[in-house]
């Protein structure tokens, strides 16, 4: 549907077999100062719909070959904002729901006049005005709120960064050193400002999924490099919590899911995450890679202090916490597993989860796989 | 490289982030050039030849960090300056909610030489600045 075509003058098309009623329609019609084009029957009349895709239809129900319902139930196939009036020797009020059940604005029994067919035209006309119009705002405001996301993540964040970024200078001493106190103080001003970050961060992803920006960029996305790249970056991570990171995937590549790299990354990030910072010294987190015929499986399995069966059902929930108590004391903004959660399910996936308290939490994404190429390049 | 000091161009549309980062730098021993957008940046950063450039993605406006580190890797008026290294500094969610989703060449732009993190660690931003010059 292209809003564009709010044009100025109208092109409405007659159908009907009685060239007498095209004629005078016709010239109704004209006076009203819209274009008018005209067809025979039926067939004629869908050919020039297709071409010509006009603003109203006139049609008439009892036609020779294809009848004015067929016509009604190829227009609203083609393009259901074209208004249909339907006209008829036969005023049956059968007739007349049968239309409207099949799209039509309204219905017209012969004989009409001139000043009938006019008004119920022109209300036609403007119906479907309004009805295009609410489609265009619909748009627009879509298109809106996806930029309002990015603005208000770029106005919210900017100051919060150069905060930090100002913290860090004071904290590093290149601004002259600072006594144990007021150091003291600016890091926790800074640690209270980085959780702050991170929620600002965790809570704009979520708006971004739920505009649904997400579907539009999916594109096989191989999961080995991807993977490589997040174990490396998280290498730092798990060794200052004492966790050692294994990481297999079967051998040969190209296993690839469909999806957003840049999401599906995101996921891999919160999980693995998650079991480096609520895992026990000396722990593990492994991370496995695997496929099926439809469905490729990444498993990230920690040995940490795993989930109360309780909690499991609510651990996607946003700003749900397992871990309440001040030694394990919250950590991030208690939104990484709804984000991961969300971006799963944008993506027909499902994220399953299995624990034992002491012994670890196994979390299994399942993706639907990328089409494969028709060579293997 | 080694008496003159090393001269960095920070294009970054924030004033107090400038700062900070002039900072940093100054405090290593470079001087710094700051430029407060892709516009004002371009133009610096062919008046200026600077040894480096850190740039700032700024996805508020349509000429952004990437379309500018795209040009001056590609574009013919960069030619002279097409081998200054750049490092894209920003806070990473502002490009996809992900850390390595500026590498994705789907979206056919050239990648940068480097990439950290805002707010940057000042003892990261002065090790990934040194061994970039070093490697010129």
């Amino acid at each position: 549907m292209d809003s564009s075509r709010v044009i100025p003058v109208p092109l409405v098309l007659v159908i009907d077999d009685e060239e007498s009623m095209r004629d005078s329609c016709s010239q109704i019609i004209a006076k009203l100062g819209c274009r008018v084009e005209t067809a025979e029957d039926g067939a004629i009349g869908l050919a020039k719909i297709r071409e010509l895709k006009p603003d109203a239809i006139i049609v008439d129900l009892k036609m020779p070959g294809i009848g004015g319902l067929d016509v009604l139930n190829e227009v609203r196939l083609i393009d259901p904002q074209i208004v249909a009036i339907v006209i008829t020797g036969y005023a049956t009020v059968d007739a007349a729901v049968e239309a409207m059940k099949r799209g039509a604005y309204d219905f017209l029994p012969k004989p009409f006049t001139p000043d009938e067919l006019r008004l119920i035209l022109a209300r036609a006309l403007e119906r479907r005005r309004l009805s295009i119009e609410a489609e265009t705002l619909r748009r627009e405001k879509k298109l809106l709120q996806d930029n309002i996301i990015t603005m208000v993540s770029h106005q919210l964040r900017s100051p919060l960064v150069a905060i930090q970024q100002y913290f860090e200078v004071l904290l590093s001493g290149i601004a002259g050193e600072l006594e144990a106190k007021p150091r003291e103080m600016i890091r926790k001003a800074s640690d209270r400002l980085t959780s702050l970050l991170e929620l600002v961060n965790d809570w704009l992803q979520l708006a971004r999924i739920d505009g649904g920006g997400l579907v539009a960029a999916f594109r096989p996305v191989e999961l080995r490099p991807l993977l490589d790249r997040l174990i490396d970056f998280l290498a730092p991570l798990a060794r200052e919590h004492d966790v050692t990171l294994e990481w297999g995937a079967p051998p040969g590549s190209g296993i690839a899911a469909f999806g957003d790299g840049a999401s599906l990354e995101q996921v891999f990030t919160n999980l693995l995450h998650n079991g480096i910072i609520y895992n026990k010294k000396g722990g593990r987190v492994q991370v496995r890679l695997g496929e099926d015929s439809d469905e490729v499986t990444v498993e990230v399995r920690d040995t940490g202090i795993g989930i109360a069966a309780e909690h499991l059902p609510l651990i996607f929930d946003q700003f749900y916490r397992v871990h309440r108590s001040e030694e394990t004391k919250a950590k991030g903004s208690g939104l990484g597993l709804s984000i991961v959660k969300k971006i799963v399910d944008a993506h027909h996936g499902r994220v399953e989860v299995s624990s034992e308290p002491g012994l670890g939490t196994v979390f299994t994404v399942r993706l639907p796989k990328a089409p494969r190429e028709g060579s293997s390049g | 490289m080694t008496d003159e000091k090393a001269k960095i161009l920070v294009i970054d549309d924030d004033p107090d982030f400038r700062d900070a980062v002039t900072a940093i730098l100054t405090s290593g021993g470079y001087r710094v050039v700051p430029a407060t957008g892709p516009e004002d940046g371009k133009a610096k950063l062919l008046s200026e030849r600077p040894d480096l450039i850190l740039l700032d993605i700024m996805m508020d406006s349509l000429f952004d960090g990437y379309v500018l580190c795209h040009a001056v890797k590609t574009a013919p008026e960069f030619e002279s300056v097409r081998a200054t290294p750049i490092v894209f500094v920003s806070a990473v969610k502002d490009i996809a909610g992900a850390r390595f989703g500026f590498q994705g060449g789907g979206e056919g732009l050239s990648e940068p030489d480097d990439y950290i993190d805002k707010p940057v660690k000042p003892a990261v931003l002065l090790a990934r600045v040194q061994s970039l010059l070093a490697k010129k």
